[in-house]
């Protein structure tokens, strides 16, 4: 069936099988960072989010994303320009083979989007379900923490000491999208 | 033993270093190292090694911009896709294959059995292992002779993942059954069905017994374990047993063949080990070994399950049938019922100790299920005693013995520690348990036993031969042991308010070696470009860890010149020199060793080039900041004007090029404490563990950010293999577990905090003082957990994982 997506800010019109699933897609795209770990949405490798939620794509038919914007990991940052949680991840030797990362990345991007000041307990909790079988979880949860303190050190702060209103919006696409494509 | 060790023990084996070196019996492994001036740099000198740099692809990885193999897919537009046809049974012979149904299906371009002409019949190991491998020739790539639920049968190529998953389906395949023996101790009986015939197998295996179904059988002692035994007064008795563990590399196992525009055989693949991978295909295709290109992109994990020809022969027959790029990537199910995993195991340990609890004797057994096939088989189990014994090198009496049994269940293969686990869970539970008996404190007890500098470990040369011994040249042991006990407050540990929570604390040291004694060769050229940069070409495989940016360090230094300037391109046969591969610990310290003298070749060319730019004797000049400079003129010349003038210049022009080789009979351990800090309750058996601290002595840390990533995640590898099941069997040998889900690792909130220590010693055989890192943390946890349970409730779990089920079991015999 033809189906059309917006994909890290591209409008498209691709080809899907019926059972195929998106994370499938996505990668015949050359959209590469979204990974296939696991044959079915156990090991959060092919988290992307979906219309600004997180999905796991190779657990999504490709058909139920009919209509959706999708980003990718590819949409957070550039090599020379990072998003802060990628740059974290560096900064933290967060990364070792990397398979997993994007899709801790992106569950990353998504929980300080809800909860810019979270607990370590909160930061495992939010990473549950993405496997890193090279690292563990203790750098990308100190990854995750600094990228916390990073992005609110961007923002401005409120009078009240809250998150300010006008920081940047909750979706990633504001944080140096390349204008889509750029997952090769 | 000599007097001085006697002297030794009886002082609480705290010989003085100068005791020790003194023994001539062993003046052939000296103390001293004929250290080269410039590896011994002080902290403050280095410029690049020990710094935090950047990993060399991180920034590709975070982007999701780095490509795996899978990812070469868009490359090859007429690409098929594989998929096999694995065994139904346990064991038997295949008497009829139909593929009829499958060839007939649209867009099926190739079924293979193993009569097809494609398909190669002769025998090889899958054990990525030096040459000749010291694993039996046991395997064909696609057998009639099935041995284990998952064997392959068949192999299919069509044009897209569906189609060629559908065609295996419609394969019939008819068996004649064999009986079957899923159980190590059954199989080691005379009754048990047989796996192998006398004679089947080449490239057999010392101590072998196939009537018996024993692949293999090792055996070394040091002076006289019996009498010892018999001479004292406690004498003590454990038995341990390991899980199934998987690799559960988030990448599975994926290769793309294909033939290119010169008629060569590449493969793209992701392996810890391209070349032992090219001499194999080479062996089973027949095929020239220059006609045959293995390369290696970014990896998504290995931990030595890829240090195995796991998938590779399947695409390489598939696209020679097809005349079409092939790739084949096995399924998450596959991974953990096809692939391989870490060799389950049975360790007895013995020990006789005094009445002053001096340790007499040591002996330890163990029993290991190779699974089908062989390989790593005898290798593994040899691990089992000389990586954790030496712990204890001033025990004057030592017996470590090994049976490797075939049993008709799934592969085992190398996984990181590499047997090394398996020992240590069943050492440092036993000598904790020792140290409580006779009412000592179980670190203080450690203490007064293990190695330090000056020793020699015998236990290399009972396992090795003749002068396989080691001196130890650096031991950071007691300083490993004392951060260790700091970070997790074992002086001052606060019991729980409430009476039916204890709390507890158990430790365990742990020794690994760095590279193979003897058995392995890095190398390594580095090219001067026109600019001033360079190019780094290594057989060295970064496989995730980030040796890549390790390689870069280390030529760095010596070139004077920053990370960035250097382009690395490491592994691929084609382009890169020679490397035995990513395994046993080996590659800083081997590999890089090649890159630090491709850099000091290529440096001594430079210096020319400065000496002649400057008219100044290369004796004054040193290189450092992108420049040859003078320390007694004050003159400098970038590395540019000198990458231009040896090209461009005048007449004598040159391409600055280094070369490195690298082996060596060495292999230092580096020594790790680990510490594990638990709560159990006594009602339930149920148990938490608060934090696990793990102290490391890696030699010097080339990148300590990179180090402690090493520690960690080893450190969470070990804690899974103390907490969570592994691959469970069925009677049949069925592997119980098809996704990650069912496999259990532990996820970010069932890892406890780990916290990793670095303590820096100088290893002087090693690159700028460094041995090895990344398996050491990954003997620990089982031995700590254990001990820490035992320590809060006095009740002891040997068999992993430990559950609050064993725990509760435990309490309860305790009450009857």
């Amino acid at each position: 069936m033809d189906i059309e997506l917006t994909i890290n800010g591209e409008r498209t019109r691709v080809e899907a099988g019926s059972a195929e699933d998106l994370a499938t897609v996505l990668r015949q795209h050359g959209y590469i960072g979204v990974k296939c770990g696991c044959d079915g949405g156990a090991c959060g490798a092919s988290k992307v989010f979906v219309d600004g939620e997180v999905r796991m794509a190779c657990g999504m038919a490709a058909a139920d994303a009919d209509g959706s914007e999708i980003q990718t990991v590819a949409a957070l940052g550039t090599q020379d320009d990072l998003h802060p949680v990628q740059q974290a991840f560096v900064d933290n030797f967060a990364v070792q083979c990397g398979f997993c990362i994007p899709g801790m990345i992106i569950q990353a991007v998504a929980l300080l989007d809800s909860n810019p000041d979270p607990t370590e307990r909160e930061v495992r909790e939010a990473l549950d379900d993405n496997i890193c079988r090279c690292t563990g979880y203790q750098k990308p949860v100190e990854a995750v923490l600094d990228a916390a303190e990073r992005m609110q050190g961007e923002q401005s702060v409120a009078a009240d000491g809250g998150r300010s209103v006008d920081g940047p919006p909750r979706r990633a696409e504001s944080t140096g999208c390349c204008g889509g494509g750029c997952d090769e | 033993m000599s007097d001085d060790d006697e002297t030794a023990r009886a002082d609480g084996g705290t010989a003085s270093q100068s005791e020790t070196v003194e023994d001539e019996r062993f003046e052939e492994h000296p103390l001293e190292w004929d250290e080269p001036e410039n590896n011994d740099k002080a902290p403050d000198e280095r410029d690049s090694v020990s710094h935090r740099t950047e990993k060399y692809d991180d920034r590709k990885l975070v982007t999701g911009q780095a490509k795996y193999t899978a990812d070469y897919e868009e490359r090859y537009p007429d690409l098929a896709y594989a998929a096999v046809v694995r065994s139904e049974i346990p064991h038997g012979r295949v008497t009829d294959i139909d593929t009829s149904a499958a060839e007939a299906m649209d867009g099926v371009e190739a079924v293979l059995t193993p009569e097809s002409d494609a398909v190669p019949d002769a025998k090889y190991t899958s054990a990525g292992q030096s040459y000749p491998e010291p694993s039996p020739w046991d395997m064909r790539v696609l057998n009639e002779h099935v041995r284990y639920i998952g064997d392959p049968i068949a192999a299919v190529a069509a044009d897209d993942r569906t189609t060629a998953s559908a065609a295996v389906e419609a394969i019939e395949v008819s068996y004649e059954e064999y009986d079957y023996v899923t159980d190590p101790e059954d199989a080691f009986g005379e009754d048990a069905p047989q796996l192998f015939e006398g004679g089947e197998v080449e490239n057999e295996i010392v101590g072998h017994d196939y009537d018996r179904n024993r692949m293999a059988h090792i055996e070394g002692e040091l002076g006289d374990v019996d009498a010892a035994l018999d001479g004292e007064t406690h004498v003590h008795e454990t038995e341990w047993e390991t899980i199934r563990q998987s690799h559960a590399n988030v990448e599975k196992h994926t290769s793309l063949a294909y033939t290119n525009e010169d008629d060569r055989h590449v493969l793209i693949t992701s392996t810890q080990v391209p070349n032992h991978t090219r001499r194999q295909l080479a062996h089973l295709f027949d095929i020239p070994i220059r006609d045959i290109r293995v390369t290696k992109p970014r990896v998504g994990g290995g931990f030595g399950g890829k240090q195995a020809m796991v998938v590779e022969p399947i695409p390489l027959a598939l696209s020679l049938a097809t005349d079409r790029p092939v790739l084949y990537e096995a399924s998450r199910e596959e991974e953990f019922y096809a692939m391989r995993s870490r060799h389950p195991m049975k360790v007895k340990a013995k020990t006789a100790v005094t009445d002053d609890g001096d340790i007499e004797a040591i002996d330890i057994y163990a029993l290991s299920n190779t699974g089908a096939y062989g390989s790593h088989g005898m290798t593994v189990a040899g691990n089992v005693g000389s990586k954790p014994l030496p712990l204890y090198s001033k025990v004057p009496n030592v017996h470590f013995e090994a049976d490797i049994v075939h049993t008709n269940t799934p592969q085992t293969g190398a996984m990181r520690g590499y047997g090394a686990p398996q020992g240590t869970l069943a050492l440092e539970g036993h000598l904790d348990e020792v140290a409580r008996d006779l009412g000592l404190d179980p670190v203080e007890f450690r203490r007064r036993h293990h190695m330090e500098v000056g020793d020699l470990d015998e236990i290399a040369g009972m396992m090795g031969g003749e002068g396989a011994e080691r001196r130890i040249r650096s031991c950071g042991l007691d300083e490993c042991i004392e951060r260790g006990k700091d970070a997790i407050g074992y002086d001052d540990l606060e019991q729980p308010a409430a009476d039916h929570l204890h709390r507890g604390i158990g430790m365990a040291l742990s020794a690994q070696g760095t590279g193979v004694a003897g058995d392995e060769l890095g190398a390594a050229q580095i090219m001067m470009n026109e600019d001033g940069s360079f190019h780094l070409q290594v057989g060295g495989v970064d496989i995730g860890t980030g040796a890549d940016t390790a390689f870069l360090q280390i030529a760095a230094e010596v070139l004077g010149c920053d990370e960035a300037d250097i382009v690395v391109k490491s592994a691929d046969t084609d382009v890169t020199p020679f490397d035995y591969g990513a395994y046993a610990s080996s590659t800083t310290y081997i590999s890089g060793m090649a890159v630090k003298k491709a850099a000091e070749d290529a440096k001594e060319r430079i210096l020319d080039w400065g000496s002649k730019l400057l008219d100044e004797p290369t004796e004054n000049l040193k290189t450092g900041d992108g420049t040859v400079y003078s320390e007694t003129s004050g003159d400098s010349v970038t590395l540019e004007d000198i990458g231009y003038e040896a090209v461009y210049g005048d007449d004598e022009r040159e391409h600055i090029l280094g070369k490195g080789t690298h082996c060596t009979e060495e292999s230092p351990p580096p020594f790790a404490a680990q510490f594990a800090d638990v709560t159990v309750d006594e009602t339930t058996g149920e148990f938490e563990v608060h934090e696990l601290v793990v102290a490391v002595d890696c030699g010097v840390a080339i990148n300590p950010g990179m180090a402690e990533g090493q520690i960690e995640g080893a450190n969470h590898m070990s804690y899974e293999m103390a907490v969570s099941e592994g691959i469970t069997l069925d009677d049949e040998g069925r592997a119980e577990v098809a996704d990650f889900d069912e496999y259990g690792l532990p996820s970010a909130t069932e890892t406890p905090p780990i916290e990793s220590i670095l303590v820096e010693t100088h290893e002087p055989t090693g690159p700028f003082g460094a041995k090895s890192v990344a398996e050491v943390p990954t003997n620990t946890v089982p031995p700590a957990l254990s001990n820490a349970v035992r320590d809060a409730i006095g009740v002891r779990v040997r068999e992993m994982p430990i559950t609050a089920e064993k725990i509760k079991a435990r309490l309860d015999e305790r009450k009857d």
